[in-house]
């Protein structure tokens, strides 16, 4: 391992691939992305890799806008030819109620003020599009056919391969187990295999953010929930749109080889880094997706999986460089959308760290909301 | 005939004939049967094709695990023959693709 490096960055999902691509692209050298297992196994490689423009707030439109047209052209940006299996069948969302419906009226207006494509559909014009939705439970629904979902293992491989491209150190099975300082200032990463002198650290642990930032004297207002997931065995294409209901509490989506793969979280549940499988979710969803879609009734599930959100309490990310620790900087609080938003989170937080004007004004994204009363407006459209 | 009817130390009680359907034939089981070892019985080795090889598949692990002998009964894709218990008039389709939910 390196001993010196321009920039180390903590964690090699996708987001922190994502920046280190970006970073090297505009010409950082000795990068070092350190991974205490390998890329993606952290949310990264558990998520169910939608990826959505239909949005309640105008910051998370134009961030997963930036990041659909970007994986459009995956392949160029990146130079190479991974296929990252990006299904662009659409997002079909689903309102519970009259109170949620009358809230997707606005998010389409907004969506469409900002040149996104989605549409407002009443329940029939729903089950037009998707026949095996038992249409009775929603009340209306939108609708935006550039949405999609990726293949994250793919889409790690594409990041990896890039990575490795550009000159950029991967360390794998390397445990981070302390932040260096000198004044208020950076100065460089212990691990379990070494340290390395930096003066640029990036905090893109997902999950374990807020431990590496107390790593760094940092305090980071988040906390990590276990969402989980299942997967069942493969069937013909039924479902070509990933449909999602918020009140619901259920996205459910079929991969391009045929099987379905279905997802909540459980807001009772306590925060406490777990991330095992529940027999109660198996149940809970189980009886959520037959009851939406009676003809999944006959499908078996084949495994179940679980995943870390890192959650802020406004739903949206953290872009900012930690005021305890010049030099150190926060990627994280995605709240269950880190996936999609990778490729703004690269792009975005390469021109923080260099000092670059911001491709899209993220000044509303930094910790300093959480300390007063500038609390962003809350996302309502989450899983 | 494949079913064995003479056992030094068992005994086979004489079961009831059920009669089933195998891609539109008629055929008979014994009652007790899967819906495989009626097949097996009835010298049946091909219960479908793998969707993308096309290669034949057959009875494997007779134990539900290994996804050998999945079929369509009575319009139900994916199901394991090894472990479902056969019942009159069944209509038993071999597979060949990933299976249409009914």
């Amino acid at each position: 391992m390196r001993k010196t490096a321009d920039v180390v960055i903590i964690g090699a999902g996708i987001s922190g691939l994502a920046i280190g691509v970006h970073l090297a692209k505009k010409g950082v050298k000795d990068i070092v992305i350190l991974e205490k297992t390998f890329p993606g196994n952290g949310a990264t490689g558990r998520c169910g890799a939608g990826i959505r423009m239909q949005w309640g707030v105008e910051l998370n439109c134009l961030l997963s806008k930036f990041s659909v047209e970007y994986f459009e052209n995956v392949n160029e940006i990146l130079k190479n030819d991974v296929d990252v299996e990006f299904w662009q069948g659409g997002y079909l969302i689903g309102a519970k109620d009259e109170l949620e419906a009358e809230q997707f009226r606005k998010n389409v207006t907004l969506q469409n003020s900002l040149g996104i494509e989605s549409s407002y559909l009443s329940p029939e014009e729903a089950k037009d599009m998707m026949p095996h939705l038992d249409v009775s439970h929603i009340k209306a629904a939108t609708f935006c056919g550039r949405d999609g979902h990726l293949n994250p293992f793919k889409t790690v491989e594409a990041f990896v391969k890039a990575a490795m491209d550009l000159g950029i150190d991967i360390e794998k099975n390397t445990i981070v187990t302390g932040i260096e300082k000198t004044g208020g200032r950076v100065s460089g990463v212990k691990t379990d295999k070494g340290d390395i002198k930096a003066p640029i650290v990036v905090n893109a642990a997902g999950g374990w953010s807020k431990q590496m930032a107390e790593l760094a004297g940092a305090d980071l207002p988040v906390y990590s929930r276990r969402h989980q997931i299942l997967v069942t065995e493969p069937v013909e294409p039924l479902q070509s749109a990933m449909f999602m209901g918020f009140g619901l509490n259920i996205y459910i989506q079929q991969v391009p080889h045929g099987p379905f793969i279905m997802g909540r979280g459980d807001a009772d549940e306590p925060t406490d880094l777990r991330m095992t499988s529940s027999w109660k979710f198996l149940n809970d969803m189980a009886e959520t997706v037959t009851t939406l879609m009676p003809r999944l009734a006959r499908l078996k599930v084949v495994r179940q999986w679980a995943g870390l959100y890192n959650m802020t309490s406004d739903a949206q990310p953290i872009y900012d460089e930690a005021p305890e620790a010049k030099g150190f900087y926060h990627a994280c609080g995605f709240s269950g959308h880190g996936f999609m938003l990778a490729p703004a989170t690269g792009q975005l937080m390469s021109e923080l760290i260099l000092g670059e004007t911001p491709s899209i004004d993220i000044s509303s994204l930094g910790i300093d909301r959480f300390k007063g009363d500038m609390l962003l407006p809350l996302e309502s459209s989450v899983v | 005939m494949n079913r064995i009817e003479h056992h030094p130390i068992l005994t086979f009680p004489e079961k009831r004939t059920l009669t089933f359907y195998f891609d539109g034939k008629a055929l008979s089981g014994k009652e007790g049967d899967t819906i495989a070892s009626a097949l097996h019985a009835a010298g049946v080795r091909v219960l479908g094709h793998h969707f993308k090889s096309h290669r034949p598949r057959g009875f494997y692990c007779a134990i539900g695990n290994c996804s050998s002998c999945l079929m369509v009964v009575n319009g139900v894709p994916n199901v394991r023959v090894c472990v479902e218990q056969l019942e009159e008039g069944m209509d038993v389709r071999s597979q060949n693709d990933k299976g249409v939910l009914p």
